[in-house]
């Protein structure tokens, strides 16, 4: 049983559901070193991402690729009116306003979801499930392989974003010294919307990619936020190459918890090693070379 | 002189508008389901079979002479404080006569606390783990399952996975509820006993989307069959991304994935799945088969097993009002246990609502297996 395919198995599971971790724990970083805004509203976001993608696939009969470009959009709609309809009144007043008010926004979107969606768990079936392949000893749908492709491509294109445009350069702008960056012209509302739309997509992302392998339902977006906060931390909050780092990471590491000690010890090792990090180094694991955005 | 005509006739309209209000008082039961949350699906089913049941006994001119049922619903969202919550505000502010409820059996114990404290009696809405009616003492119980508990599932499940399906080498998943653990405990035992081994066994936390590790060890160790105890949405997780990893076995499933949903999430790697049924729409029991065909006609949809435990747990509790006489607790409580002349929609035809001395009725379970999309009950 403990050969290396076992092994390959569990490592290539891992970086699948780690770069789902990834892709929300980015957004939720960004949100937070920008704007110090901690966001417990984002994992709807992946939720909504999850049902855009059910309506685009399976009632609208887009391509996935389509539907993903589509509803990211949407979504980063979505995400630019929470900010300005939630976040932006209060922005500037005590953090716990604005923990609160993200509390607050999760359990409005979620009621939300199971309004108009129903209790129902739903998920996309596309052609791809079926579409199977063996690759080193690893048994692998297509469905699941694209998932890390694409969300290699999502942090490529965002990595671009923020070094060599200008709303990138704002946004950094902003992270580093707010001050500064508004007496530069820099406007602080744009790079906050800018924020959230970017933090937005690419949960959103990642919520219709997943709606092709697990189901969504309305409270979906809990278990993944949490995920994305043990992601945040252990990276280093608002430290967006260690959300990768520390995304891939976990995903890899619960893998082979659940594989060769038990499933059951996985949802440990995670909070374990947050508190583990917070003890010893609480500006995260890879605090050496701090992030663009901080820096 | 006009003043007092005055009073008087202010006296006589208070006194006509309170003797109509006697009459037309309703009666009010408490219904405590997950509404919204991990198993809000299958509290939106059974709610539907307990709304049928009371439309079905204020049609035939309710209860205690002529009084209607009147339902308060109250939404537990699968958690055991807000089930708590729930009963006392039921009990001690709507004034209801007996609850029925819960899904969830975490949130069933937690509610009957409170409901057997206030001698208010409880009907299941879904709840199987015998932890809820062990809190019963028995011949004194306060809460009442219409159907098996998980004792009797585990261990029925088990003897058909060693005897019927003939598998020797078994693995056990189950979530981390008291729902799960009790079925896991009790079919271990039970294939134990019978000369199965059990070669793993897994946990796993309701609503948990990612079960690829976890399977990708089972299908090293390639067990004959699996048992999963836990809710629809996860077991049809899991059945499904064993047959996208090419994982070949078969999937036992425990009573919450008796329902049409299951196969519907789980797609063609249904084929084959065995699963407990305590109901089906085209059951042999004969009151089943009509409570079916009321139901398709009030819902526009299929009842299933927990539309079915729903309708037995409100239609039993009706009558067992209107036999107390009154509107007292302890009465209704009494009366809940000479139920053994009223049919039940579930179980073999026959099967009656004959409580044990624990609160429970006990049938025969059969297993279905999912042949072309459709469950088959099987003659065993």
């Amino acid at each position: 049983m403990y050969t290396i395919d076992f092994a390959m198995t569990l490592f290539v599971n891992g970086v699948i559901t780690g770069s789902v971790y990834v892709l929300v724990a980015m957004g939720l970083t960004l949100i937070f070193g920008i704007l110090h805004v901690v966001n417990f509203a984002h994992g709807e976001f992946y939720m909504l991402g999850g049902y855009f993608g059910i309506v685009a696939v399976m009632y609208s009969g887009m391509p996935l690729l389509a539907a993903l470009l589509v509803c990211m959009v949407l979504i980063a709609l979505i995400g630019m009116l929470a900010e300005r309809l939630v976040f932006r009144p209060i922005r500037g007043r005590d953090p716990t306003d604005s923990i609160i008010s993200s509390f607050g926004l999760a359990v409005a979107m979620q009621n939300a979801a199971l309004l108009v969606f129903g209790p129902q768990p739903q998920i996309i079936r596309t052609e791809m499930a079926r579409v199977t392949f063996s690759i080193f000893g690893v048994f692998m749908t297509l469905q699941r392989a694209i998932i890390p492709i694409i969300a290699a491509v999502l942090v490529i294109v965002f990595h671009l974003v923020l070094r060599y445009t200008w709303t990138g350069r704002a946004l950094r702008a902003v992270a580093q010294h707010p001050t500064v960056a508004t007496l530069s012209g820099v406007d602080v509302n744009r790079v906050a919307l800018a924020t959230f739309a970017i933090g937005a997509a690419l949960a959103a992302g990642a919520g219709v990619m997943m709606s092709s392998v697990f189901m969504v339902q309305p409270a979906v977006g809990n278990t993944i936020a949490l995920k994305a906060f043990t992601v945040v931390i252990l990276g280093g909050m608002g430290n967006i190459y260690g959300a990768v780092a520390a995304g891939l990471l976990l995903g890899i590491v619960e893998s082979f918890v659940s594989g060769y000690i038990s499933n059951e010890a996985r949802e440990i090792v995670g909070f374990a090693l947050v508190i583990l990090v917070l003890m010893v180094q609480p500006s995260g694991l890879f605090s050496f070379g701090k992030a663009v955005d901080r820096a | 002189m006009k003043h007092w005509s005055r009073v008087l006739g202010a006296a006589a309209v208070a006194v006509g508008l309170a003797g109509t209000a006697m009459a037309a008082d309703p009666v009010k039961v408490g219904v405590i389901l997950p509404l919204s949350g991990p198993s809000s699906l299958a509290g939106s089913e059974v709610i539907q079979g307990v709304r049928l049941a009371a439309e079905e006994a204020n049609a035939a001119g309710g209860v205690l002479g002529g009084r209607q049922i009147e339902l308060v619903v109250e939404d537990d969202e699968s958690s055991p404080t807000k089930g708590a919550t729930a009963a006392r505000k039921l009990i001690e502010q709507d004034g209801v006569v007996a609850i029925v409820g819960t899904y969830n059996s975490a949130v069933a114990m937690s509610a009957l606390k409170v409901a057997a404290e206030a001698k208010i009696p409880m009907t299941s809405g879904g709840s199987t783990s015998v932890g809820v009616t062990d809190m019963n003492e028995p011949g004194n119980p306060w809460f009442f399952r219409a159907f098996p508990g998980s004792d009797q599932q585990g261990s029925e499940s088990g003897l058909d996975t060693v005897n019927v399906l003939g598998a020797k080498r078994l693995a056990v998943v189950h979530d981390n509820s008291s729902y799960g653990n009790s079925l896991a405990d009790m079919f271990a035992e039970v294939t134990k006993a019978n000369g199965a081994e059990i070669i793993a066994r897994e946990s796993y936390n309701a609503g948990e989307q990612d079960f690829y590790a976890m399977l990708t060890k089972l299908g090293a160790l390639k067990p004959e069959a699996v048992y999963l105890a836990g809710l629809v949405g996860d077991g049809a997780n899991i059945v499904r991304q064993a047959s996208e990893m090419g994982i070949q076995t078969q999937f036992v499933g425990s009573g919450s994935m008796m329902t049409d949903k299951f196969i519907e999430l789980t797609g063609p790697a249904s084929e084959g799945f065995a699963v407990s049924s305590m109901f089906e729409p085209d059951t042999p029991n004969e009151h089943g088969a009509a409570f079916a065909k009321r139901f398709k006609e009030r819902w526009g949809v299929n009842a299933n097993v927990h539309s079915a435990l729903g309708y037995d747990s409100m239609a039993v509790l009706a009558k067992a009002i209107d036999r107390a006489g009154s509107t007292d607790g302890t009465a209704i409580r009494d009366a809940m246990m000479k139920s053994g002349d009223v049919p039940l929609v579930q179980g073999p035809p026959g099967t009656t609502a004959s409580y044990d001395e624990k609160g429970s009725v006990n049938f025969n379970i059969g297993m279905a297996i999912v042949k072309d999309g459709k469950r088959q009950l099987q003659p065993f």
